[in-house]
């Protein structure tokens, strides 16, 4: 940030004609403003799914896990599948935040808040399912290595889901700190101009006192430097984390080495997907289509272009292992991925994930907003199958044909899964309307260096930016009629009033109406209004034609009923 | 209560008009009460430091504080022995020896008692007792709540004394009409209830004594009357045999009685380079026939000729030259019987006395060393003609009193509404019955019965061997034996009891001791050895006679399942749940077909989306009677023929669930389980099975069930057949058993136990299924729920088919499909079974591996493994994430889905109070969350080791059991400490036939299979 240089042919990141105000009032605007009926409907289907989740949970709770579909062959299904589709998700916003970060690519800036948001929603749902998938969900603290009354009796080490235990509640506490630390600035933002001292109180505790010295910013940039370098190996490690639950195992379809990084460019996958999702209604709904553009959706497509593909190597180099292993057992696995009862899943899962992003590879495709956001909604609907595919296929004709089955869900699983999605947008939606969904004071800093009127300026020979606001401003307020219009309305102004004759009358200390400075009534005096009695007489017209007069203060006069006020005091006096 | 004592407070009480006492009635209390100095100092009260809110805080402290105080867990009481019988121990486990006689099955026992209750049945092994999946069962019928609890008349309750003064009058009644009394028992083992019934008819006179098996042996009692003059079976010891030829008869089944399994899994055993070769004829795929070395299916009505056929040849020398497949196998077999001579035998389950006739003839033809026609059973003992001429006579009055005991026949009867017209022309009708039945309820009096094991009695189930029955409990109910009741009746003033001991000292026990032979539960007597007594008997006649016997298009062969038998025990959730050893479905009768006359019929079988198996429904009809049933598609069922288990379909005295099935006996007309004329149609709908294994073939997998055949087992090398796969190490071929990522722990140290399974000995008959759900508290989980694959068992017999015409074929196939398409269509076309499979049985419980995959993924390290080679559960420490099942191979761990034991919507024995009577103490009873899984009884072997220290020896060798172990008296499963050279196991692990189920995937099992050889030598 040391140059406001930036090579032009990059395409700005903040379209149109910003000033640091206007960014400051359009992160500020879902905020401050009231929510419409669109968000109030969205958040009501939310809030029911959420409800028959909750309900679902209660029912599985109370009653045993046998509600749902699982069988003694298929012991997971559909709640692991939720679960790491879910954490998948959750991987694009730390990417996005850190990694992005760490690579200075300045595009994050206007994504990076949401992403973040979403990558800490989407854990909340994702660390639900471990939790809840236990047959005793009373004694969930066993997984975690407390001390306890059976003396020396500790937690399994060798088992991958107790490193899952660590490794999602890593991830979901160092996100959180890093997206709090980020918020910081911004929540003081919205502190500083919150009217209500309810909101300023609350804003106040979020914004942990942040007073925007140099000394804060220093901080905040060191923090940020450091949490970032903190969740970038999360990133990776996560996922690859997840995955050992399913590649240290023995059964063929699991065991497979290729897991970890197949597992984390899944993950980026589906993550990119998801904030495209989101996005792409957010920058509509909240007007920030100035800050997300087209740009943002295109890289990011990019992403799931390149990810997409990684992720079709991998199954296609899964198949080519299961056939050069000459191992029967996991030749017959994959054969019975693609070809057994379950083959729906699996042309499902191939046709979303590896043919759908291959559409992005046409520039007129991938800045389409409509056609990105179906393929974000497809790749999504695809790594859930990916996952599905992984976990039943394998499981439901491994190694005894004795004991193959089939699973199918109970709207007991439906309801959960459809509850985590309620939760989400619960939660999302709670979040857009309460919190700064744009890392303004980050966007600010590429205000000069990639915001669009700067590059106009700067393309059309500008050397030095400054001088660009000022013109823009002289263009804004032109004094000259100002001055022309002013001469004539005061003079219908008076007229009604009626004009102060100093010889006759004596003038009032206008200072005595509330709401009247010293300065308004020097303003007042140069109009021509001296006495309670003028502005006794004001009416509606006059107090429109002294608003057009006055440079601020505008509908003072009206609210504090400066009329009223005069006519008390013209009676005392 | 009231009183009216006057109580007196002073002596001025007695003047009435006394003021003082006047005054002291007007006012409660003596003294003024001071209240004024309380509440009358209203500025003391202001200026008090105890404001009105402090007053209202401590009233709801104390009676929070109270009310808490009260809250206290319920106590249950248990109330130890004041003077403690000498044989209760608690904690400590009894055995008795008795005798199960309950007219189908027929074993002598033990019984494990704990704290004056039975639990588990065992086999007597010093009597050479076996027990089937029924008579390990047995057990819980004692516990079953819906039981006859007392005398009844009418339906109403009657005391005992009431009944018998009614029943004694009408049977004077009776003996004045000059009317003749019917006792109608089901076959009855025991010689002093015989003599009960001779008394009955000397103080009643015209006492008829009429034996009625519910399924009927009657043809095969007839012919041996007739050919050997006593009206017996015959018994078979198959260890003899070297050619078994079977048409029809599924004697590891219930044929004759069953309880041939044994001798027959010695002679399949090789042994020095032998074991028999098993020919088996037959219509239906039965437990049997799936064990043959080569099967044929033949219609029911082909099997006679068959018979002829192998008559002709192997008696009378005559080969037939027709050319057809069946005469090939025919005289095949012949020539394979006279090549082993007297080693080889022939059975038939035919029910016509002309085919057991001439499979009689062909056994003494050949002087077949396997038939003992000396020390014959009597096991079955039941009379058609006998039974048909009674229903007959009391249809026409002649009959005045029909007393029934242990026989439900107005449910097996096929011409129940017969019977139940004439039991309503006779004066007087008892039913002596355990259970508030069919019969029970259509007689006048329906006197309860108590359990066997409640019961005093005896049983001669094989002559010269007299077994004793002893109470192992005093009876639950006001129930009264049968035994008893004729005592009452006749007037004697003794006990069964003591009669049976009389009866015993006087005529069993030449001098020995009672004590002794109650001991033993069997006191056997020398046979002298006597020429079997032959009479002539025109075998030829009865051939052409067989001859006769017309088939049809479609013929249906009636038979009777390894889990409900007869019927009598339906009310059995664990006979319920047990799946049927072939179909492996459970819950259930169904009518087989093959698929050939399925796909001629538009009958279909498919699994929907949980995978559970839907089937069509035909309507049957034979003989004018209908019912639609289910079909289940089965392989090896002859085309043209059809299979309908008996002993479903029974309403009275049973749980809701336990309903199941349709009754098949309403087609068992004139006792014979063949029945041709059968019309099918196709009807709508759809029937839901609950089948626990939906999956039939092996898909090429040979390493799964290792397979060879005797000829190379005798002359190639182990490796050979007993292939061990291959990794690489350092670019070196080794055996993947030999490579281990881990270090392992000494395990020579101590115990360490290994549990054999003989794939060749196995016959798949499901005994050691019942023992472990009775030795382990496996909770019944019902028939949805068994469509949800979620069956708890945790030993189970996997059943699978062949694709080919044997194993061998399917991996030849699997080999050859060559490339992508190739390997698709052989894999998808091995999914299918062949029209006539071979068949593999394969028990499956936990391996024990000591590199456990399930050990290593538990997050709260609630599996581990024990010193003793055992991988433990602990179920209070497991948390259920089910990882530990989804990575186990073997597919052996079964998670508590629902909390089974204290459930209504699992109205099995668990949620019954009686029921539950027959859970194991020494084991958990698993709530609802946690997985759980075969432990390798470790309470057993615990118990042993602390039984060995106690007692200051080592542990005898062979000393371990498992429950399973224990239950398999065929050989199949050892148990024992490997570490203990003498132990038998130890050398069984290291037989040249040894292999561990998936070796490759290096878990390193405690369990050792042993591959089945199969006899292919044709002559």
């Amino acid at each position: 940030m040391s140059s406001h240089y930036e090579a032009p042919i990059r395409r700005p990141l903040i379209v149109g004609d910003k000033s640091y105000h206007d960014i400051t009032v359009e992160v500020a605007a879902p905020v401050e403003g009231k929510a419409n009926k669109l968000w109030w409907t969205a958040f009501t289907i939310a809030l029911l799914a959420f409800l028959w989740g909750i309900g679902s949970i209660i029912y599985t709770i109370g009653t045993g896990i046998g509600v749902w579909g699982l069988n003694k062959t298929v012991g997971w299904a559909w709640d692991i599948t939720n679960f790491v589709w879910w954490v998948g998700i959750g991987h694009a916003g730390t990417l996005i935040s850190a990694v992005l970060l760490l690579f200075r690519q300045k595009w994050r800036m206007g994504i990076n808040r949401s992403a973040e948001a979403m990558t800490i929603f989407s854990v909340v749902q994702a660390g639900l399912f471990p939790v809840i998938h236990m047959g005793r969900v009373w004694n969930a603290h066993f997984v975690l290595p407390i001390p306890n009354q059976f003396g020396t009796l500790w937690t399994n080490f060798n088992s991958p889901l107790l490193w899952d235990v660590f490794a999602i509640s890593t991830y979901l506490s160092v996100s959180l700190v890093f997206w709090w630390t980020g918020l910081l600035p911004d929540f003081a933002m919205l502190r500083d101009r919150a009217v209500r001292p309810f909101q300023k109180k609350i804003y106040s505790l979020l914004s942990f006192g942040w007073t925007g010295r140099a000394k804060d910013w220093q901080r905040f940039e060191e923090v940020s430097l450091v949490l970032a370098g903190l969740a970038t190996p999360l990133v990776l490690s996560v996922h690859t984390i997840v995955s050992f639950d399913f590649a240290t195992s023995v059964i063929p379809g699991w065991h497979t080495t290729i897991f970890p990084p197949y597992f984390v460019a899944g993950a980026v996958f589906s993550g990119f997907a998801m904030v495209n999702t989101l996005l792409i209604i957010m920058r509509k709904v909240s007007n920030l289509e100035a800050y997300i553009t087209k740009q943002h959706i295109e890289l990011m497509n990019i992403v799931i272009m390149i990810t997409g593909s990684i992720v079709g190597c991998a199954y296609i180099t899964e198949l080519f292992i299961a056939w050069y292993s000459g191992v029967e057992y996991e030749q017959y696995a994959f054969l019975n991925r693609a070809t057994g009862p379950y083959w729906w899943a699996y042309l499902l899962m191939m046709s979303c994930n590896v043919f759908s992003p291959q559409f992005m590879w046409s520039k007129r495709l991938r800045q389409s907003i409509t056609f990105s956001f179906i393929i974000s909604i497809v790749v999504n609907i695809g790594m859930w199958f990916e996952r599905f595919v992984i976990i039943v296929t394998s499981l439901h004709r491994d190694y005894l044909p004795s004991s193959w089955t089939m699973f199918s869900p109970t709207f007991v699983d439906i309801g959960i899964y459809v509850g985590t999605i309620g939760f989400f947008f619960v939660l999302f939606l709670l979040y857009a309307r309460t919190f700064p969904v744009i890392a303004q004071a980050e966007v600010k800093s590429i205000l000069k260096s990639s915001g669009e009127a700067y590059k106009l300026f700067r393309d059309a020979g500008g050397k030095n930016p400054a001088p660009a606001k000022k013109i823009t401003k002289t263009v804004k307020t032109t004094p000259k009629v100002v001055v022309e219009d002013a001469s004539e309305q005061k003079n219908t102004l008076l007229g009604t009033l009626g004009v102060f004759d100093a010889a006759t009358q004596t003038a009032d200390d206008l200072k005595l109406i509330s709401g009247v400075g010293p300065k308004l009534e020097k303003t007042l005096n140069t109009i021509g209004i001296y006495s309670f009695n003028q502005v006794s007489k004001m009416t509606e017209k006059e107090y429109d034609l002294l608003d057009s007069l006055l440079d601020s203060f505008k509908g003072r006069a009206k609210r504090d009923d400066w009329a009223g006020q005069a006519k008390k005091l013209k009676n005392n006096g | 209560m009231a009183s009216n004592k006057k109580y007196w407070k002073s002596v001025e009480e007695l003047d009435t008009k006394s003021s003082i006492v006047d005054t002291l009635k007007q006012n409660e209390f003596v003294e003024e009460i001071p209240t004024d100095e309380f509440l009358g100092n209203k500025e003391n009260l202001e200026t008090s430091s105890t404001t009105r809110r402090d007053f209202l805080k401590y009233v709801g402290f104390t009676t929070a504080a109270a009310s808490l105080a009260a809250c206290e867990g319920p106590v249950v009481k248990s109330i130890p022995y004041v003077i403690k019988p000498d044989d209760i121990i608690p904690g400590v486990a009894e055995y008795y020896a008795t005798t199960m006689a309950n007219g189908f099955d027929f074993a002598n026992i033990l019984v494990k008692v704990r704290e004056g209750r039975p639990i588990k049945i065992e086999p007597n092994k010093d009597a050479n007792g076996s027990t089937n999946a029924r008579v390990q069962a047995s057990v819980l019928s004692l516990y079953d709540s819906l039981r006859l609890k007392g005398p009844k008349a009418n339906g109403l309750e009657i005391s005992w004394a009431d009944a018998d003064s009614q029943i004694i009058s009408k049977l004077n009644e009776v003996k004045e009409a000059g009317l003749p009394i019917a006792v109608l028992t089901g076959t009855c083992a025991s010689p002093s209830t015989k003599k009960l019934i001779n008394n009955l008819g000397e103080t009643f006179g015209n006492v008829n004594h009429v034996v009625y098996d519910a399924v009927s042996e009657s043809a095969a009692l007839d012919a041996f009357e007739a050919l050997y003059g006593t009206r017996a079976l015959p018994d078979y010891n198959l260890e003899k045999a070297a050619v078994i030829v079977s048409i029809g008869a599924d004697f590891l089944g219930d044929w004759q009685g069953g309880g041939f399994d044994a001798g027959y899994s010695k002679s399949r055993v090789p042994a020095n380079g032998k074991m028999s070769r098993h020919i088996q004829f037959e219509s239906n795929m039965t437990l049997t026939g799936a064990n043959a070395d080569k099967r044929f299916m033949v219609k029911p009505s082909e099997q006679n000729l068959a018979l002829i056929k192998l008559y002709q040849a192997v008696v009378k020398g005559i080969a037939s030259r027709e050319a057809t497949p069946l005469n090939d196998a025919v005289q095949k077999a012949a020539a394979q019987i006279k090549a082993a001579g007297s080693k080889a035998v022939v059975v038939t389950g035919i029910q016509d006395k002309n085919a057991q006739l001439l499979a009689l003839a062909i056994n003494q033809a050949i002087n077949s060393e396997v038939i003992d026609v000396v020390t014959t059973r009597n096991v079955r003992k039941g009379n058609d003609a006998a039974v048909a001429q009674l229903i007959a006579d009391m249809n026409a009055g002649k009959i005045g009193a029909v007393i029934i005991n242990n026989s439900n026949p107005v449910y097996s009867l096929p011409n129940s509404n017969e019977f139940v017209e004439g039991l309503k022309k006779v004066t007087l009708s008892v039913a002596c019955s355990m259970q508030d039945n069919e019969t029970a309820n259509a007689v006048q009096y329906a006197l309860a019965t108590p359990h066997y094991l409640e019961s005093w009695g005896d049983a001669v189930i094989k002559k010269g061997q007299y077994s004793l029955m002893q109470p192992t409990i005093k009876p639950l109910f006001n129930t009264r034996q049968f035994q008893d009741t004729l005592l009452t009746w006749t007037g004697s003033t003794s006990t069964y009891y003591d009669f049976l001991k009389e009866s015993w000292n006087t005529e069993v026990l030449e001098g020995k001791s009672w004590n002794q032979a109650l001991h033993d539960g069997v006191f056997t007597v020398d046979i002298q050895e006597e020429e079997a007594f032959i009479s002539e008997v025109n075998i030829d006649a009865a051939g052409s006679e067989l001859a006769k016997v017309k088939g049809s298009d479609f013929e249906l062969s009636l038979y009777t399942k390894t889990g409900l038998g007869d019927g009598q025990m339906a009310n059995n959730p664990w006979l319920q749940e047990l799946p049927d050893p072939i179909t492996r479905t459970s819950w259930d009768n169904y009518l087989t077909m093959s698929k050939a006359d399925a796909e001629a019929l538009g009958v279909i079988n498919h699994n929907v989306a949980n995978g559970a198996l839907n089937g069509s429904l035909v309507e049957m009809s034979v003989n004018g009677i209908s019912e639609v049933l289910p079909v289940l598609i089965q392989p090896g069922q002859a085309k043209g023929s059809l299979g309908l288990a008996l002993g479903y379909g029974r309403k009275q005295g049973l749980k809701s669930e336990m309903q199941t099935g349709k009754n098949a006996y309403q087609f068992y007309k004139e006792f014979n389980n063949h029945q041709p004329d059968v019309t099918l149609k196709l009807v709508e709908g759809e029937h839901e099975f609950a089948c626990v294994q939906l999956h039939n073939t092996l898909m090429g997998r040979g390493d799964i069930i290792k397979e060879t055949t005797i000829d190379d087992y005798n002359n190639v090398d182990s490796k050979e057949w007993n292939v061990v796969p291959v990794v690489s190490l350092d670019h070196n071929e080794v055996e993947a058993t030999s490579v281990d990522l881990w270090e392992a722990f000494d395990r020579s140290v101590g115990h360490h136990f290994n549990l054999s399974i003989d794939l060749n000995a196995c016959t798949g008959c499901g005994a050691c299924v019942v023992a472990c759900h009775a030795e382990n508290n496996v909770p019944v989980v019902g028939k949805e729920e068994i469509r949800k694959s979620r069956d708890m068992h945790w030993l189970r017999i996997d059943r699978y088919y062949s694709h080919e015409e044997d194993f061998a074929g399917d991996n030849e196939l699997k080999d050859n499909g060559t490339g992508v398409i190739g390997y698709k269509d052989t894999m998808a076309a091995l999914e299918d079974p062949s029209e006539n499979p071979s068949v593999a049985f394969q028990p499956v419980m936990c391996q024990h591996c000591n590199h456990a995959p399930c050990e290593t993924v538990c997050p709260v390290a609630a599996t581990s493994h024990g010193r003793q080679g055992q991988n433990q559960m602990a179920y209070n420490r497991c948390v259920g994430t089910r990882y530990c099942a989804n990575n186990c191979p073997y597919k052996v761990r079964r998670f508590n889905w629902f909390n089974y034991p204290n459930n209504s919507e699992f109205d099995y024995n668990m949620n019954d109070d009686l029921g539950k009577m027959v859970l194991n103490p020494d084991v958990t009873v698993r709530s609802r969350g946690v997985m759980e899984k075969c432990s390798m009884c470790i309470q057993m072997t615990q118990a042993t080791i602390l039984k060995a220290k106690k007692e200051g020896r080592p542990v005898n060798t062979n000393e371990f059991e498992t429950a399973c172990s224990n239950a398999c008296t065929n050989g199949a499963m050892v148990f024992g400490d490997v570490n203990k050279h003498e132990d038998t196991v130890a050398s069984l692990a290291k037989d040249k036939r040894a292999y561990h189920l998936l070796e490759h995937v290096g878990t390193k099992p405690n369990v050792v299979y042993h591959v089945k050889v199969r006899n292919t030598q044709e002559a």
